[in-house]
């Protein structure tokens, strides 16, 4: 009996990277100025919307830049890591040690996601033994166990954590930090999406085997995607820790920080460019909008997943794209149809 | 770190070896679900809760026992893991490992949540006077549900084991596992001998958290530790075997509570998770012997 870790439709995946190589430049260029004209369009924001408004924007560019990361690693990588608070954890405490030690906020969540990538690095050999579903666990089990570490470890605070010394930016400034990171985060993910990486990306998460048999290096390729996820992650880390003037293990290397992102993805469309955006900006709407009962918000949340798995593979990106003819027909073939089981 | 004396750690060692009969209970719905069906059930740990709440809500409303109110709990999850799964598992059957691992992903979400709504984020347990007192074992003290719940596990993972080697249904369960492609051929209906092994598990699951409830305190966000301890369990006794269930069990009890009483308390679960990891790495034929060619 053996675990069918080919994924379903994976001749699509072919055709895929066909279209999205056909289209590169101009899709680029499109996106690249999209992009360029949304951040200048929200660095004004500030000047006409209060306090409020750039908190929630704050945590929906947080789970954008959070969201890409993860779209990455899963989406296109195949690697669907239960693992994400591990390394939002390892960026909050690093910041929190460096700002502690007089480095100023935006070095430090660079190095926080440096330090990141690095412990990503140093767990790899052991996770990419494990394929498919047991990657998945060994991530989930990777991450509970640094998060009971800390608790228990007394060196860095132990369950009481950092009390950050330095002073929390302003909120508008919070909102510009966190509007640059989410903004660098899609630029750097779509910039690696249109390398020749992400065809060896895509190749490994359709069938590994054939990939390595095909000269593609599968360990290189994931170890790139993973260290890359997990500096994002750091980033965000160092963002999040920015923003507090205390940070604990059980907050920092909460399993809701894991959860909330693959939610944010799921629903705004897996392996999707503009599926961790859109997912964003509908999960932490709808948590505003029912900011009165989280634990429905949350319910809702859950069930919202089920149908979106279910009905909507390629999630609210998908629906749009399709709705609006967003895309030429070779874009929405990229994803490998998950209805063409074998 | 200290090296605890001998007794000390003889203790550990017998009480260990008895929790990881609570273990291999809370794991055998987990165990049943990755070998026959391939699905990594990430409600599992939910499941268990929801039966420590029924206990509870048997327990403080009817005043029934907890221990006899496990022959309302067990088949009260298999009524409810049944139509779940045939509903939303079921028609995702052959659309890849993701579709499913993501759906059972929502599904404790939304458990977790109702848990919070209906029960609040209280610190529960299942107070009973019989669970708490400690027993002499040859001179060594233990609590008594320590024992209580290895007797269960005996009984659960006993039955378990005969029902799929030596009924009808079970034959079934083997064969829907070996090769589902084959035993549908052959006229086996795949979708109601998962469904059945999956409300089967849930069961387990279900009298597992009542004995969690009897010997731990729980709330609504205790699953999750479960779901990792079953995931142990699992890799430690062997992916699918009903009695390797029971010796994961027992192996990952006595790590825990012997690195407990060497490393200090807090650092049971970690412990458990580190020698979990380690043979989840260093030993991935031992998992993916049978998963993987």
């Amino acid at each position: 009996m053996s675990v069918d870790t080919a994924r379903p439709g994976a001749t699509t995946g072919a055709a895929g990277i066909a279209a999205s190589g056909r289209g590169g430049r101009g899709a680029r260029v499109r996106w690249a100025g999209a992009l360029l004209a949304a951040v200048a369009l929200l660095a004004l924001a500030p000047s006409y919307t209060g306090d409020y408004a750039q908190q929630v924007s704050f945590r929906i560019f947080e789970y954008a830049a959070l969201g890409q990361a993860w779209n990455l690693l899963a989406g296109y990588g195949g690697m669907v890591s239960l693992g994400s608070a591990a390394f939002i954890g390892i960026g909050e405490y690093t910041t929190a040690e460096l700002t502690n030690h007089g480095m100023p906020l935006v070095p430090g969540m660079l190095v926080s996601g440096l330090f990141a990538a690095a412990f990503a690095t140093a767990v790899s050999p052991a996770l990419f033994r494990l394929r498919g579903l047991y990657f998945t666990i060994g991530t989930l089990a990777l991450a509970e166990a640094l998060r009971l570490f800390m608790v228990n470890y007394n060196g860095l605070g132990g369950n009481i954590g950092i009390f950050l010394k330095s002073a929390a930016p302003t909120t508008a400034g919070l909102y510009w930090l966190s509007l640059g990171v989410a903004a660098a985060a899609t630029g750097l993910v779509l910039l690696v999406l249109r390398t020749r990486l992400t065809i060896s990306l895509r190749a490994v998460r359709d069938d590994e085997d054939v990939a390595r048999q095909m000269g593609l290096v599968s360990f290189r390729t994931k170890l790139f995607a993973f260290t890359f996820a997990a500096f994002l992650m750091g980033v965000v880390g160092g963002l999040q820790a920015g923003k507090l003037s205390q940070i604990e293990p059980y907050g920092a290397f909460g399993l809701q920080w894991t959860v909330d992102i693959v939610t944010v993805v799921l629903i705004g469309g897996l392996a999707t460019t503009g599926g961790p955006l859109i997912g964003a900006v509908f999960t932490v709407a709808l948590a505003e909008l029912l900011s009165g009962s989280p634990e429905l918000h949350l319910a809702i949340t859950g069930a919202i997943v089920i149908v979106v798995v279910r009905l909507a593979p390629q999630g609210l990106w998908g629906l749009l794209s399709r709705a609006g003819q967003w895309g030429r027909p070779g874009r929405a073939r990229r994803r490998p149809d998950p209805e063409g089981a074998p | 770190m200290h090296l605890p004396g001998g007794h000390t750690l003889v203790t550990a060692l017998v009480s260990g070896a008895l929790l990881g009969g609570l273990f291999a209970v809370t794991a055998l719905g987990l165990s049943l679900a990755l070998g026959v069906m391939r699905l990594i059930n990430l409600v599992h740990g939910e499941l268990v809760i929801l039966g420590a709440y029924l206990g509870y809500v048997l327990l403080s409303e009817l005043g029934l026992d907890p221990l006899v109110g496990l022959l309302v709990v067990a088949p009260a999850l298999a009524l409810v893991a049944y139509p779940l799964h045939r509903g939303l598992l079921l028609p995702l059957v052959g659309k890849g490992q993701e579709a499913p691992l993501l759906t059972t992903f929502g599904l404790a979400v939304i458990g977790q949540n109702l848990f919070i709504q209906l029960f609040h984020a209280d610190t529960r347990s299942l107070s009973r006077s019989y669970a708490t007192a400690p027993i002499g074992l040859g001179g060594y003290e233990v609590p008594a549900i320590y024992a209580i719940s290895f007797a269960v596990a005996l009984v659960v993972v006993g039955s378990v084991h005969l029902l799929v080697q030596r009924t009808g249904v079970g034959r079934e369960i083997r064969a829907a596992s070996e090769d589902p492609g084959a035993a549908a051929v052959l006229g086996v209906d795949i979708g109601r001998v998962y469904a059945r092994t999956y409300a089967l598990g849930a069961a387990c699951a279900g009298v597992g958290g009542v004995l969690v409830g009897l010997a731990f305190a729980f709330m609504p966000t205790t699953g999750t530790g479960y779901l990792l301890t079953g995931f142990a369990v699992v890799v430690l006794g062997g992916l699918g075997s009903v009695l390797g269930t029971l010796i994961g069990g027992i192996g990952l009890g006595v790590i825990e509570s012997v690195g407990g009483a060497v490393f200090g308390d807090g650092y049971r679960d970690f412990i458990g998770l580190v020698v979990f990891l380690a043979f989840l790495a260093l030993r991935p034929q031992g998992v993916l012997g049978r998963a993987e060619r």
